[in-house]
């Protein structure tokens, strides 16, 4: 019904810009693309309403990259290792820390040493489910978020050549890259797979189905009473589940929903420098650089306008670990997220997104009680489960390839 | 053809095989001697000199051009192999950077040949010197106000990548030899014979001639590779991603430095390196592309028993049947081609850097 009204919203912005004549270009030219880029699968299922929410099921593996228990191995030895990085101090469980829900329990994750990053770190247990990772959608498999993360200035900031050389020093990897890959020596792409790999072993299934899944599935006694009751409300008053729905408790679409600026852009010197850094890398006009006082997110994507302060729907399982929230770290409670959306999403200082223009007309003040709210706040624990742990493996260790009698003969050979 | 060029080389070579003056052919090599004075602009080297010493200026904010080049050893490194970036070694002996602004072809090997703005940004982002993406650089700078005043003094305007790139070279202009005994005139007796030897009997001239003493060309001396490169991993990882990046055949097998090897791809460059400038070698010992070499005693001792093992040496490399005497003379030639050490404020930034980086106030009313 609201996306309906959405539809129509589109639909007289588009008849306006055409009397609006030739000095709104621009603006036909966005309200004209705006509603043709919904696919029409797209306007079918939200004119049919959000998907009920559904238990997860298995976890999909592409074709090109099979699980394999010596390939899982070998990614999760990867995971742990901070030589896939830039200065050897910096892998992927560096941000992705299993006892802060394998993600970084700051606003912002914590970056390469000398920088910080500028977006909070989002966990990666269930990240096998998304067709799409990070906030603005920018990778489409794990496999090129672990690249590019491995090589992001303010992430791990490694090339591909100095960490391809580490590898091929340390022996269990070249043993175990001969086995699980076929190749003589580690090859960087190969690196990604089996990280990829390790990760979609990671998540909220079996042993760690979360309380929302069993109900879901018929075990009734899965949720309490309080959490039954912020369950309506997720699927009625609050209107969660025009987002949040299905499976994966994503609509695996961008949204402006509000959430505003971090105020620490106004306070710490650090995070203004990669704030200018990801203007800059993400391809902004310089207009676009001196003006930017926010992130833009699905903008620097797609360079439309309507997509400023856009980010994706993100999933809710495992988020009682994985505080704080938005992609910004703004909100480091439940409670404080709740709040934000009952007020249609303005921060109790008032604040809001910078692009109000852009902000969903689903996102509107909710009229929640107290005791509703609490509701809710019970509700969205019930899509943790037990927390997933598991020790660090030992890095394995560096060997020297040729040994002194090699180095002599090949002296004498000279 | 081929063959006649061949024919003329090997010539050449018996000729000077047979101890023939070589005095007598000095006068066809550039004459070593004073060096052109620069022109400096003091505003841009004063901001290059705080750039080098500045730690900001690499990935993880953790060494600066300093760190391999140490003022106190002739801007060279003071370990056989340079220390590299944190998390790999290096594999080379970093070069004095005094007279750096005088040569024609910089890196051992010779790779760059253009000029110090691409040497400078080669040092500045590859991954086992500095790692630096100079797009993070840039905005680190703008981030600090006495950068951003000292940009506008310089005349470069909002700092950037660019300006960067031209103020440490017009820094590195700074670093030049001053008065050395050899400039000034006032060399020892012991010194003046060495230098009658390095023209003639040791014929060190056909190769280091020229107001920097080399000819910038690349020849195989027959240095001995330094194993901790291999032995050590950290080293090694450096020089596979090097010899990886820079397309080498065979590079995981590789036990041997291939010097400019890397530019060509013949066989025949395989080993070569390019001469060093002498000036200033009182400081930036260990020597030779690998440090390999110790002392100053110990490259005459290298070159009088000519050169090292190598099926590819240089022909101009022979026994040079020098006395002790005449080796010592020779040394006290070297010596008398370093001048004052530049440690001083004039050439090394000693103030120190703001701890943190100060927030940019009103951030949300003022344009980035």
């Amino acid at each position: 019904m609201r996306m309906k009204k959405l539809t129509l919203t589109l639909v007289a912005a588009a008849v306006a810009a055409l009397f609006a004549g030739c000095q709104a270009t621009a603006a036909k030219q966005e309200s004209a693309t705006a509603p043709a880029k919904m696919s029409a699968a797209k306007m079918a299922m939200k004119a049919a309403g959000p998907a009920p929410l559904a238990p997860l099921g298995k976890a999909p593996i592409p074709p090109d990259n099979k699980l394999t228990p010596e390939k899982v191995e070998l990614g999760k030895l990867l995971f742990f290792d901070p030589r896939v990085g830039g200065d050897a101090s910096t892998g992927c469980s560096t941000c992705h820390e299993p006892e802060q829900g394998w993600a970084w329990a700051e606003d912002f994750s914590r970056g390469y040493p000398g920088t910080v990053h500028w977006r909070n770190s989002q966990s990666i247990i269930n990240s096998a489910y998304f067709p799409r990772q990070f906030w603005a959608g920018s990778a489409s498999s794990n496999e090129k978020q672990a690249k590019s993360a491995a090589k992001g200035g303010v992430a791990g900031n490694g090339e591909d050549d100095i960490m391809e050389a580490r590898l091929a020093l340390i022996p269990e990897y070249k043993k175990r890259f001969k086995a699980v890959f076929g190749t003589e020596w580690p090859i960087i792409d190969d690196v990604w797979h089996a990280i990829s790999a390790f990760e979609r072993t990671m998540n909220t299934t079996g042993e760690y189905e979360v309380p929302l899944d069993k109900y879901l599935k018929g075990d009734k006694s899965a949720l309490n009473e309080e959490q039954t009751r912020g369950m309506a409300l997720f699927n009625g008053k609050a209107g969660c589940i025009n987002c949040h729905n299905g499976e994966l408790t994503t609509d695996l679409d961008f949204h402006n929903i509000g959430v505003p600026p971090n105020k620490r852009w106004e306070e710490d010197g650090l995070a203004q420098i990669t704030f200018r850094f990801e203007q800059y890398a993400k391809g902004q006009t310089e207009k676009g650089y001196r003006a930017a006082k926010s992130d833009w997110g699905f903008y620097y994507r797609s360079k439309n306008k309507w997509d400023k302060g856009k980010f994706r729907t993100a999933p809710l399982r495992y988020i009682a670990y994985t505080a704080p929230y938005m992609h910004n770290g703004v909100f480091y409670t439940l409670e404080e997220v709740v709040d934000f959306y009952n007020r249609g999403g303005i921060d109790e200082e008032g604040r809001t997104t910078l692009f109000p223009e852009n902000k969903s007309p689903l996102i509107k003040p909710l009229g929640l009680t107290d005791q509703e709210k609490e509701d809710l706040v019970a509700f969205l624990e019930a899509f943790s489960g037990p927390e997933i742990m598991m020790e660090k493996p030992e890095q394995p260790p560096y060997a020297p390839l040729f040994n002194m009698a090699e180095l002599k003969a090949a002296q004498e050979a000279k | 053809m081929g063959v006649r060029v061949t024919t003329g080389r090997t010539l050449l070579a018996a000729v000077m095989g047979f101890g023939v003056a070589l005095s007598a052919q000095a006068a066809e090599y550039p004459a070593i001697g004073k060096l052109p004075q620069l022109k400096i602009n003091n505003a841009k080297a004063e901001l290059g000199k705080r750039l080098f010493f500045d730690k900001r200026l690499s990935g993880d904010a953790a060494v600066s051009c300093a760190t391999c080049h140490v003022p106190d050893k002739g801007y060279a490194s003071k370990e056989a192999l340079s220390p590299g970036y944190p998390g790999n070694g290096h594999f080379r002996n970093a070069s004095s950077l005094i007279n750096v602004a005088h040569k024609k072809v910089w890196n051992w090997d010779g790779r760059i040949g253009t000029n110090l703005n691409d040497m400078t940004r080669e040092m500045l982002t590859e991954d086992y010197t500095m790692n630096m993406d100079m797009r993070i650089m840039q905005e680190r700078i703008k981030q600090d106000p006495v950068y951003v005043q000292m940009f506008k003094d310089a005349g470069y305007g909002e700092p950037s990548n660019g300006s960067v790139r031209k103020a440490i070279p017009e820094y590195m202009k700074t670093l030049t030899s001053a008065n050395s005994p050899f400039d000034k005139g006032k060399m020892s007796a012991s010194a003046k014979n060495g230098m009658k030897l390095f023209k003639g009997k040791a014929g060190c001239i056909q190769c280091h001639n020229g107001p920097l003493l080399t000819d910038q060309k690349a020849h195989n001396t027959g240095v001995p590779e330094n194993f901790d490169v291999f032995l050590d991993p950290m080293n090694h990882q450096a020089f596979i991603a090097f010899t990886m990046f820079q397309g080498i055949p065979n590079y995981m097998n590789l036990k041997r430095d291939p010097g400019y090897y890397n530019i060509t791809l013949l066989d025949e460059d395989m080993g070569k390196f390019v001469t060093p400038s002498l000036r200033e070698l009182k400081y930036s010992a260990p020597y030779m592309h690998n440090g390999m070499i110790k002392t100053l005693a110990d490259v005459v001792n290298f070159y009088n028993q000519g050169g090292g093992k190598d099926s590819k040496k240089s022909d101009l490399l022979k026994p040079l049947k020098l006395s002790g005497k005449e080796k010592k003379d020779l040394v006290a030639f070297l010596e008398a081609l370093s001048g004052n050490k530049l440690t001083s404020d004039k050439h090394v930034w000693k103030q120190p850097y703001p701890a943190e980086y100060e927030a940019i106030a009103n951030w949300t009313e003022v344009p980035n």
